[in-house]
């Protein structure tokens, strides 16, 4: 009696495990799809909030000069390019456009409404193209590859040309007269960015650290976090930067 | 508040179609001042990377006054409520802005009173 007890809670617990733990893999919630900055509102935001540059930024002097050339762009003088792509490290996550990430078989790519431009994430074990042939662009060359439950992107090839790491704030809708004043984070050509995507919260948080290299403009690493939430009911909306251009500098 | 504008109405009366581009960014409004208006929608620009919302103000001279009204991108203002027809011209509503710091007939939507009763924003806040 007491062996066919013991005989049937295993029973009932292999059974348990065999249909658990398949359910589970079946069940392991994906990066894939649309996501969006947690914002002010949401029941989220209290919990996984943005983590700021760690440590803080110090600039080298050509950072601190093209920082504070930056600084009066869109407050004293006329924002350039507003509708060009943005930096990769900025690519990802704010609570005004989502996201999407998609599984382009040998690659992730990675949308954002706002950016003209995709960002290609290989994953079939590429390495970066050597120096000489690389070529700068906007987005740069990102390699992935998962540790874990994390993925891993390693970026390089940047053209120097972007935005600064944290916009210009004067050109944005939802400047403040605080945000003007905010000092702008260049970036070069040399910059190296590693990201690291990983689910956090049941799935439907996804967690973006941000390492940030770049020996022109920065005495030393630093890093941040952005969290963004699943929003599968939003849909990407069409954004043509150059639609309706009544001011050159617009686009944000 | 609306009688500050007023008074730069007639100049503004002849910048008219040029103040929107006279201005280069965001830092060109007064962000820490809000200004109500009672107005008339003109035109609706639904259109990236901003919206226009062109509106008729009440110049207090027996005439009107043309403002353009920067909004969010339209994907924000989809997301927020908005949809192409939200707002049509002859709709009378009430609408409050980050105003122009140079006085021409302008501003940044902050919120305004649609005819359906909603109040909506730019989609900036969320």
């Amino acid at each position: 009696m007491r062996r066919s007890t013991v005989t049937a809670v295993l029973a009932t617990f292999a059974a348990m495990a065999f249909a658990v733990v398949p359910f589970a893999a079946a069940q392991k919630p994906s990066i894939f799809g649309i996501w969006l900055g947690i914002g002010r509102n949401s029941p989220n935001f209290q919990k996984w909030k943005n983590k700021p540059n760690t440590p803080a930024p110090e600039f080298t002097a050509w950072g601190a000069q093209q920082s504070r050339e930056q600084g009066r762009l869109g407050v004293e003088l006329p924002t350039p390019g507003a509708c060009e792509p943005v930096n990769p490290a900025m690519f990802v996550g704010g609570g005004l456009f989502p996201n999407q990430i998609l599984d382009g078989g040998n690659q992730i790519v990675l949308l954002n409404e706002w950016v003209a431009v995709p960002r290609r994430i290989y994953t079939d074990g590429r390495k970066h193209p050597p120096a000489e042939d690389l070529v700068p662009t906007w987005e740069g060359h990102s390699i992935g590859h998962w540790e874990g439950d994390t993925l891993v992107v390693d970026t390089v090839g940047l053209n120097g040309r972007t935005r600064p790491l944290n916009g210009y704030f004067a050109n944005a809708v939802n400047a403040t007269p605080e945000s003007l004043t905010v000092p702008r984070l260049p970036s070069s050509d040399q910059m190296h960015l590693v990201e690291r995507f990983r689910l956090v919260g049941n799935g439907d948080i996804l967690e973006v650290t941000r390492t940030i290299t770049d020996p022109k403009a920065y005495l030393h690493r630093f890093s941040n976090t952005v969290y963004l939430e699943r929003r599968p009911d939003l849909d990407v909306e069409e954004y043509y930067c150059s639609d309706n251009m009544r001011s050159k500098d617009e686009g944000h | 508040m609306t009688r500050v504008f007023r008074a730069s109405a007639a100049a503004a009366l002849l910048l008219s179609g040029s103040a929107a581009s006279a201005h280069h960014s965001f830092a060109m409004f007064d962000l820490g001042k809000n200004v109500t208006v009672e107005a008339v929608v003109k035109e609706v620009q639904f259109t990236n990377p901003h919206v226009w919302l062109q509106i008729l103000v009440a110049d207090g001279k027996g005439g009107q006054t043309e403002w353009s009204i920067e909004s969010g991108a339209r994907g924000m203002m989809l997301r927020n409520g908005w949809k192409p027809t939200t707002l049509k011209p002859g709709d009378k509503v009430t609408l409050t802005m980050h105003p122009l710091k140079d006085g021409s007939p302008g501003g940044s939507l902050v919120s305004v009173k649609v005819p359906d009763g909603r109040t909506l924003g730019s989609g900036a806040a969320n």
